[in-house]
């Protein structure tokens, strides 16, 4: 399966949930999903296009925009085409349902891209902090407008 | 994990401080006497914020930087967040220099394997055999000094090529101790195979299959040793991988005796890579004349764009997900280490496994923390 026919194949099933999508190179595609249907289209992807493999979850700060992006790096173990699916959330409160019950190892990145960008995994297993200690969790640290580490370090000593 | 325990359970935290462990995590752990019924990996006790420091950093400060994600795979670190900004840039590196990428990296793979073992040897109960994978990792260590200064943190990439040329003397140096390492790997495969007590210990111990493995996300040497051919040098091939000849290594059992040697297996295919790299390697320079950026570049603007770039980690599939908005530095970039799916893995793994064999397990996977907590 090349990346032509997958782009082809996800934009036909889901016609008003895809946009964007392009060919990066031959073997990288990229595509904007709506946030509602994020977990119909993964498990599409899942089942029908051999994408078993979840590399990664993240997100991007678009300050300028007002939006956070969600970006899912999903890989497969049968076809060298990594898909870069993103999500568009608005900054103020980024909500999205949670992939897990499609690709378990989500469940981390999940809670990381939570504790570093404050975004909330709706139906997610078990949402708490990873990687942070609890002092720093609401600060969302990754976000470009975070105040920075000497800050809080000066506040925690007093 | 839920925390009420019934009358005949007992909850059991490993670490943070461990002597078993690879860095500080802690590994909350429920039994029911001796079998463990359910389990929490707990991070966060060394997470440096490299994701945020390398958006503060020009991308030539990047490349220490990324280095320490885990000194083990400094070389490899480097390859992926140096492939990336190329990639972004639209620079080639030239042939000669990918070739020594090709052999610096593989002698990282070498050293990292080794030093696994070591580890996991100690794990299962051989304490004592920590010191022989030790005594020959320095040895590759050796070379990988000579050619670029450093023992673990190295520093050698630079974008559209290395910092400098294989010394004089490498390629006879590098017969020699691979001469050793082949002798040593000879003589702990004898021992694995004809000892009943580590038998005992290690096979069909810690299985996982091909399907689980998949679901749960693993890369690597304990995919690899399920019977999964992924390896990202063939799926997707970067430097020179495609001009070399080499296999993906792969057993079928899926046990911590797989998982091992399917490491040692790693290793001998890693000395062939590089003796082929050596002999095919082109003369001719390290840089290209006509690319806008030198190794004395030390700020460089990036054209925008997103790029996810992925290389063989000695423990899977590394990986950076950077996005450039034209300036001297990178606006996001996202480190998808091969330790962090591993790591979260080690729940199920280890759920109905006796207390003894945990250890054991967490070994075999050869997991970093310091990667996992970046």
């Amino acid at each position: 399966m090349d990346a032509e026919q997958i782009i082809k194949s996800l934009t036909t099933k889901f016609p008003d949930v895809i946009s964007d999508a392009k060919v990066d190179s031959d073997i990288r595609i990229s595509a904007y999903s709506e946030a509602e249907k994020i977990v119909e289209v993964c498990k599409y992807l899942k089942e029908e296009l051999q994408f078993g493999h979840l590399s990664a979850v993240t997100a991007i700060d678009q300050i300028q925009k007002n939006e956070i992006d969600v970006v899912y790096l999903i890989a497969s173990y049968d076809h060298p085409v990594v898909l870069k699916l993103k999500a568009r959330l608005p900054r103020d409160n980024p909500e999205i349902e949670s992939i897990v019950p499609v690709y378990w190892n989500a469940n981390w990145y999940e809670r990381e891209t939570y504790e570093l960008f404050g975004v909330q995994f709706k139906n997610h297993p078990d949402l708490r902090n990873l990687v942070l200690p609890d002092e720093l969790l609401g600060d969302w640290p990754l976000r470009k407008d975070y105040k920075g580490f000497p800050n809080r370090t000066a506040k925690n000593l007093v | 994990m839920d925390t009420n325990v019934g009358p005949d359970e007992m909850i059991i935290h490993m670490g943070p401080q461990h002597v078993a462990q690879p860095g500080p995590f802690r590994l909350n752990v429920k039994l029911k006497g001796e079998t463990v019924v359910d389990s929490e990996v707990e991070l966060g006790f060394i997470h440096k914020g490299i994701e945020k420091i390398l958006e503060s950093k020009t991308y030539l400060q990047g490349i220490p930087i990324v280095d320490r994600i885990c000194y083990l795979a400094a070389l490899t670190n480097e390859e992926a967040f140096v492939g990336s900004v190329e990639r972004l840039a639209g620079i080639e590196p030239t042939e000669r220099s990918q070739y020594i990428r090709v052999i610096v990296e593989e002698l990282s793979r070498i050293q990292s394997h080794l030093l696994g073992y070591g580890e996991y040897a100690s794990f299962v109960g051989f304490v004592s055999m920590f010191m022989y994978p030790i005594a020959v990792r320095e040895q590759i260590l050796d070379l990988l000094e000579m050619t670029t200064g450093a023992r673990i943190t190295h520093s050698f990439l630079r974008f559209g090529g290395v910092r400098d040329d294989l010394p004089e003397g490498f390629r006879e140096k590098a017969k020699e101790v691979f001469a050793n390492v082949e002798k040593a790997l000879q003589e702990w495969e004898n021992m694995m195979e004809t000892d009943l007590i580590y038998k005992k210990r290690t096979v069909g111990v810690g299985v996982l299959t091909a399907d689980v493995a998949k679901d749960l996300g693993v890369a690597g040497p304990p995919l690899r040793a399920t019977g999964v051919p992924f390896d990202i040098r063939k799926d997707e091939p970067y430097l020179v991988y495609n001009d070399l000849d080499f296999k993906v290594c792969t057993e079928t059992a899926g046990d911590i005796f797989a998982r091992i040697k399917v490491r040692f297996a790693e290793i001998r295919e890693s000395m062939y890579i590089i003796e082929q790299a050596l002999d095919q390697m082109p003369p001719g320079p390290l840089f290209n004349e006509e690319t806008p950026y030198g190794k004395r570049t030390p700020i460089m603007r990036i054209p925008p764009g997103e790029v996810f770039y992925r290389v063989e980690d000695p423990r899977g599939e590394m990986g950076f997900y950077m996005v450039s908005d034209g300036s001297d530095k990178p606006y996001r970039v996202k480190i998808r280490g091969p330790v962090y799916p591993t790591m979260q893995a080690l729940p199920p793994l280890i759920e109905g496994v006796q207390l003894a064999d945990v250890v054991g397990i967490a070994g075999s996977m050869d997991a970093c923390t310091s990667e996992a907590d970046r």
